[in-house]
């Protein structure tokens, strides 16, 4: 048993790779050879981890990888329990339908990072594509519980479709941030773009910067949400989220929505600085 | 016993301490309130869950069932009811869960909003003043540890209460214990049962009434003439005897002539707290 697996991409790709299912949870029960032997996909041919990556550790609880991952796909995909770190840019689907452990990206991460997540953290210190933390092709709700934490900014339409769980980005999201979200909650400190919340059933856009209401959505009051406060102290706490102290207090403005449907959903904006001084 | 710890956070310290004193009203003896309850210590920002000024509160009943009820009814008047007020669990590591305030969510009648933070389940009630946040499920501490005990032999009354005071001073703010009683202190203990009223739980503590030294089989050493009691609730055997030691440690002073402590024939509960051993001493 070895403190960590540590998978190191030998020589650039000649396609895309696809690596879902090699998760920490899956190495932990595994010798060496056995991790060896598990099966990946480059491009439409089936190929071994054994073949593309060298290999430390073995029947360990976390798991490494390291090299030029900007195309390798499905990193900690399915990931149920255990530490992942990738070291570097990954591709797309990063963590997707992860139930639990932890998956921490020193880098960017490609389009549909966090798709169908249930559970687990999903960490990512740089940029991340479009449609983070959303629904597979053709489902019904996209995340349904879990964490996706972004130090940089997000694409078009992150939290499409989120049933539960939390997106949490320090910069700013493209347009379509959270489009028919049934609950759950976005957090974006930067800018969004057009079109946040449309088709909100009852879920939560919390907007640190500018962002444009839709029409749909109506102004309900000025005040100092609680659990605003609740969830940055947690991320500052947890992840080192960066964060105006501002933030924490507000006020923001209560914006309900959207009108086209339930219309429980809401859009908080930060309105300025805080009142009252925040400790 | 049964306990939980519930740290309630406001804007201020003024208005978390106002929730806490209400929360913790009317819970001295599980005999008659059902619970004991007092504030274990105030909270720095750094300490709570939101970074607001905060106030720690321990609440002990004798079974799982009523703990999640008087939680239920404390903080549904207490803190839901006081301006800017939260209500947060303080034990979180406890395996015991209850979930509290899940039925306080519907006071937002069908407008409330489900929040999960870290994995744990807060509930926003919208009030009038904006929304209060609850956690929804508290840890229980099924280890408790009701009526640790020590009583202050005194000369006279001021003698007495200065040796209860400089006690309560002691323990006040170490973690993991309360004092239910009004100041920390109580002038009425009391002995299981009586002997002139059938069905009574509990009656004056006659062997320690200075005033009844020559009618019943007193306990009182010559020139005592007042004695007074601190009770003491904790989350475990050891944060007792710690805060026992701390206490009685304060009260040996000017014009206190004995430190006992009620044994109630070792019937009161399976912790037992001998003082010499408490105090360091051979038993």
């Amino acid at each position: 048993m070895s403190d960590a697996v540590v998978l190191a991409l030998r020589a650039r790709l000649e396609g895309p790779l696809d690596m879902s299912g090699v998760t920490p949870d899956r190495c932990a029960a595994l010798s060496r050879s056995e991790i060896a032997a598990l099966e990946v996909w480059v491009g439409g041919t089936r190929s071994a981890v054994g073949e593309l990556f060298d290999i430390r550790g073995e029947r360990a609880l976390r798991l490494e990888v390291e090299g030029d991952l900007r195309d390798v796909h499905g990193l900690g995909a399915g990931t149920a329990a255990g530490d992942m770190v990738i070291r570097g840019d990954a591709g797309r689907e990063v963590g997707a339908r992860m139930s639990g452990g932890l998956v921490h990206v020193q880098g960017r991460v490609g389009d549909d990072a966090g798709q169908a997540m249930a559970g687990g953290v999903l960490r990512a210190d740089g940029n991340a594509g479009d449609r983070l933390g959303g629904a597979a092709p053709g489902a019904s709700k996209g995340m349904t519980g879990g964490e996706i934490v972004v130090f940089g900014a997000a694409g078009a339409a992150p939290a499409a479709l989120m049933r539960r769980g939390l997106v949490a980005v320090a910069g700013g999201v493209g347009p379509l941030a959270g489009r028919g979200m049934i609950a759950g909650t976005l957090l974006a400190l930067g800018p969004i773009g057009d079109q946040p919340g449309l088709g909100s059933k009852r879920g939560s856009i919390i907007a640190g910067a500018g962002v444009a209401v839709p029409p749909t959505y109506r102004l309900a009051c000025t005040y100092e949400p609680p659990h605003v406060r609740l969830l940055l102290t947690s991320l500052r706490r947890r992840f080192g989220f960066p964060c105006d102290p501002g933030l924490l207090a507000g006020p923001y403005d209560r914006y309900c929505g959207d009108a086209g449907d339930v219309g429980k959903g809401e859009i908080l904006v930060w309105t300025g600085h805080a009142r009252s001084p925040v400790v | 016993m049964r306990a939980a710890r519930i740290v309630i956070t406001a804007r201020t310290m003024k208005w978390a301490r106002a929730a806490a004193l209400k929360l913790t009203g009317f819970a001295t003896s599980v005999i008659a309130c059902k619970c004991e309850a007092a504030i274990e210590r105030e909270l720095t920002p750094d300490e709570t869950p939101d970074a607001r000024p905060g106030v720690s509160v321990l609440l002990f009943t004798m079974d799982s069932d009523s703990l999640g009820k008087r939680l239920t009814e404390r903080i549904g008047q207490t803190v839901l009811t006081c301006p800017t007020a939260s209500c947060f669990d303080g034990l979180p590591d406890a395996p015991d869960r209850l979930p509290a305030a899940r039925a306080l969510r519907t006071f937002g009648d069908r407008f409330q909003i489900s929040k999960v933070i870290d994995g744990e389940r807060y509930w926003r009630v919208p009030v009038m003043e904006g929304e209060c946040l609850l956690q929804e499920s508290f840890g229980m501490q099924k280890k408790g540890v009701g009526g640790g005990n020590f009583l202050i032999l005194g000369e006279d009354v001021d003698s007495a209460l200065a040796a209860a005071e400089a006690a309560v001073e002691a323990i006040d703010g170490i973690p993991g214990v309360i004092l239910p009683f009004p100041g920390g202190v109580v002038r009425s203990g009391s002995k299981v049962g009586a002997r002139g009223y059938k069905g009574m739980i509990a009656s004056t503590n006659d062997a320690y009434c200075p005033t009844l030294r020559p009618l019943t089989t007193s306990a009182l050493p010559d020139g005592v003439n007042s004695v007074l009691e601190i009770v003491l609730d904790g989350l475990s055997p050891d944060a007792i005897s710690g805060a026992m030691r701390a206490g009685i440690d304060a009260a040996c002073r000017r014009g206190v002539r004995a430190i006992s402590a009620g044994n109630y024939g070792g019937k009161l509960g399976p912790h037992h707290f001998h003082l010499r051993q408490i105090m360091g001493a051979p038993a």
